[in-house]
């Protein structure tokens, strides 16, 4: 783990200590040796044919590794994946991003990767729901639409010619996100699972985990209507409304604990999803640690404890 | 500064105003402070001081200088801070002069006091050796790291840190010289004064976001200020310093609710740091 920046005491630190070390024996079982540094050699049958990947080079007739990383083989592919880079799009991929510039027919969307994303107006759907060609009016209308500085969700759709990446947002699911909270994190962290939009219906919070590394916890809102006839008068009334109605005290607690159980993981470097995420939350809520509280060092130790107990116990029902 | 969305700021807002911020604090809570003295092992002293993700580094050094003709009695007290491109990238180069030149004059005012150094937080006359000839010259550096909101006060507070971790060491005047001679004298190796920082004031700043106000500020939570105040304040709860941001004019009346807010959170502030300077200390002597 990253140098823990928490005040520690003795205790809490032999403790700490103890949990993590029985998080590595219980993981190093499956792959003792995949993690490389710089200038490692890596083990390899020298006399299978096999291709070099990212970051080896062949130094002196040895596999050497060029970044710090895990070792990856597939097929005869021999590569090493760096742990701590910017995030890696995939086709298919949901992300939460940050919109950089309003461009000709397109947005720029900042999405912690080496360039900036592409969203297409043709990408998005029509704020009245209409599937029609996009006229040079809704291009002058794209403001209405996203600004700069939104927070966007959106999924991967391909990759262009020169390596950018090219998001679509026609579902209903995605599109603005307000009332809540952007939350970054390390992209590694993130895996790939089946769901990665969360409705917890016992806070009545929306939790999008996007593999880029943004978490997005905010307020639940209904799958978005399509037909918003009067485009004027709503956004007026929206800012009125908005004026007056802030999020109300309980769901607030809500969003702020979970906000802080995802940063609690994310400094202890375990891999945040849902589940994990409201059992740390309930932790925190069934010892009565008080919000800000989670994020001293005495909830830090508690959770790798508890996260050292569950994994024993799952490679104990494997066996 | 990354840019916030108008419903990410209006969450923002409703969080002050219901008294639940971002991360779950209560308007007047400072994030945990996180201190360690003697980072930097060849200066006289030197601090760390971690707020959240601010990171800022206070050192001390002192150099034996020539008392200025106006204040033979007193030595001479500099306040610098530098502003790493680590911190933002807007910093490389010229870009963070404006801030630390800005971060430099208020703690100047908030520590030093006046022209003639009356009412400083660190008494200049203690830092004379040979009235009118020797004195010694104390220069505090400050250096952010990483920025994430309310500097001034990781400043203060850091500087505070690294004034009790200092060590002047003690001199040896030779025998009695006449006129205009400089005097010789003998820096000793051995023995070392320390300071009394028990005068020293902490900053607090507190931000006006909407109607209410907050201390310690995340990046973030700044990005919505319409004034802040800076108020350094020491033990017996006396006003060492006063420094007014942000474009928003502000009733009177306010300002002095603001202050009065400021000596309640200060006090709290002032044994929270001493007792982290104290362990800090007592972990360094362990090391």
């Amino acid at each position: 783990m990253r140098g823990l920046q928490l005040p520690l005491n003795q205790t809490q630190r032999i403790r700490l200590q103890r949990a993590l070390e029985k998080l590595h024996s219980l993981s190093s079982k499956a792959n003792s040796d995949a993690s490389v540094t710089v200038a490692d050699t890596i083990p390899v049958n020298y006399d299978d044919a096999f291709l070099k990947g990212h970051g080896t080079t062949d130094l002196n007739g040895e596999l050497v590794a060029t970044v710090c990383g895990v070792v990856e083989r597939v097929n005869k592919l021999v590569y090493v994946r760096a742990l701590r880079a910017r995030y890696k799009p995939e086709v298919g991929d949901i992300v939460v991003g940050r919109v950089v510039e309003v461009a000709q027919k397109r947005w720029r969307l900042e999405i912690n990767f080496s360039q900036d994303a592409v969203l297409m107006l043709s990408s998005m759907n029509m704020p009245d729901g209409i599937q029609r060609r996009r006229t040079a009016l809704d291009e002058l209308n794209m403001r209405s639409i996203f600004e700069e500085n939104d927070v966007v969700c959106a999924e991967v759709r391909n990759f262009h010619h020169d390596g950018s990446v090219q998001l679509q947002a026609r579902s209903q699911k995605y599109g603005k996100l307000e009332k809540g909270q952007l939350l970054i994190i390390d992209p590694y962290l993130v895996k790939k699972s089946k769901q990665h939009f969360h409705y917890l219906e016992q806070f009545g919070i929306d939790l999008i985990l996007g593999r880029n590394g943004f978490i997005w916890v905010g307020e639940h809102v209904e799958a978005r209507d399509g037909m918003i006839v009067d485009q004027a008068n709503n956004s007026e009334q929206s800012t009125v409304e908005k004026d007056q109605a802030y999020t109300p005290l309980e769901m607030r607690q809500n969003i702020c604990r979970i906000a802080n159980a995802v940063r609690v993981l994310s400094t202890l470097g375990f891999n945040v999803d849902a589940d994990l995420i409201i059992e740390t939350a309930e932790l925190s809520s069934s010892l009565n640690i008080d919000i800000h509280d989670m994020l001293g060092s005495e909830f830090h130790v508690l959770v790798a404890e508890r996260e050292a107990e569950r994994r024993s116990l799952m490679t104990k029902r494997k066996r | 500064m990354v840019g916030l969305s108008v419903g990410e700021k209006h969450f923002i807002q409703g969080g002050i105003a219901q008294d639940l911020r971002s991360d779950g604090r209560k308007r007047l809570t400072y994030r945990p402070i996180y201190v360690e003295t003697g980072v930097i092992p060849q200066a006289h002293g030197s601090a760390r001081i971690r707020l959240g993700a601010t990171d800022v580094i206070a050192s001390v050094k002192a150099e034996l200088g020539k008392p200025s003709a106006l204040q033979p009695d007193k030595g001479k007290i500099a306040i610098y801070v530098d502003c790493s491109p680590t911190a933002a990238p807007m910093f490389e180069g010229r870009g963070g002069e404006e801030l630390s030149t800005e971060l430099s004059v208020a703690l100047q005012r908030c520590l030093l006091g006046g022209k003639s150094g009356s009412g400083s937080g660190i008494d200049p006359s203690s830092l004379v050796i040979v009235e009118g000839k020797v004195c010694w010259d104390l220069y505090i550096d400050g250096l952010v790291i990483s920025s994430d909101g309310n500097l001034l006060d990781a400043l203060g507070a850091a500087i505070k840190a690294a004034l009790s971790n200092t060590g002047i060491p003690k001199v040896n005047v030779a025998s009695e010289t006449s006129g205009d001679e400089q005097p010789e004298v003998n820096i000793s190796d051995e023995e070392f004064l320390q300071f009394d920082t028990s005068g020293i004031p902490v900053i607090v700043t507190l931000t006006k976001v909407g109607r209410h106000y907050i201390v310690d500020a995340t990046s973030e939570e700044e990005s919505q200020i319409s004034s802040a105040i800076s108020i350094s304040i020491n033990r017996k709860g006396h006003i060492c310093g006063l420094t007014k941001r942000g474009g928003a004019g502000l009733d009177p009346s306010i300002i002095l609710d603001m202050i009065s807010v400021a000596k309640h959170v200060s006090e709290q502030l002032i044994n929270k740091l001493d007792s982290e300077i104290a362990a800090a200390e007592a972990n360094e002597e362990e090391s």
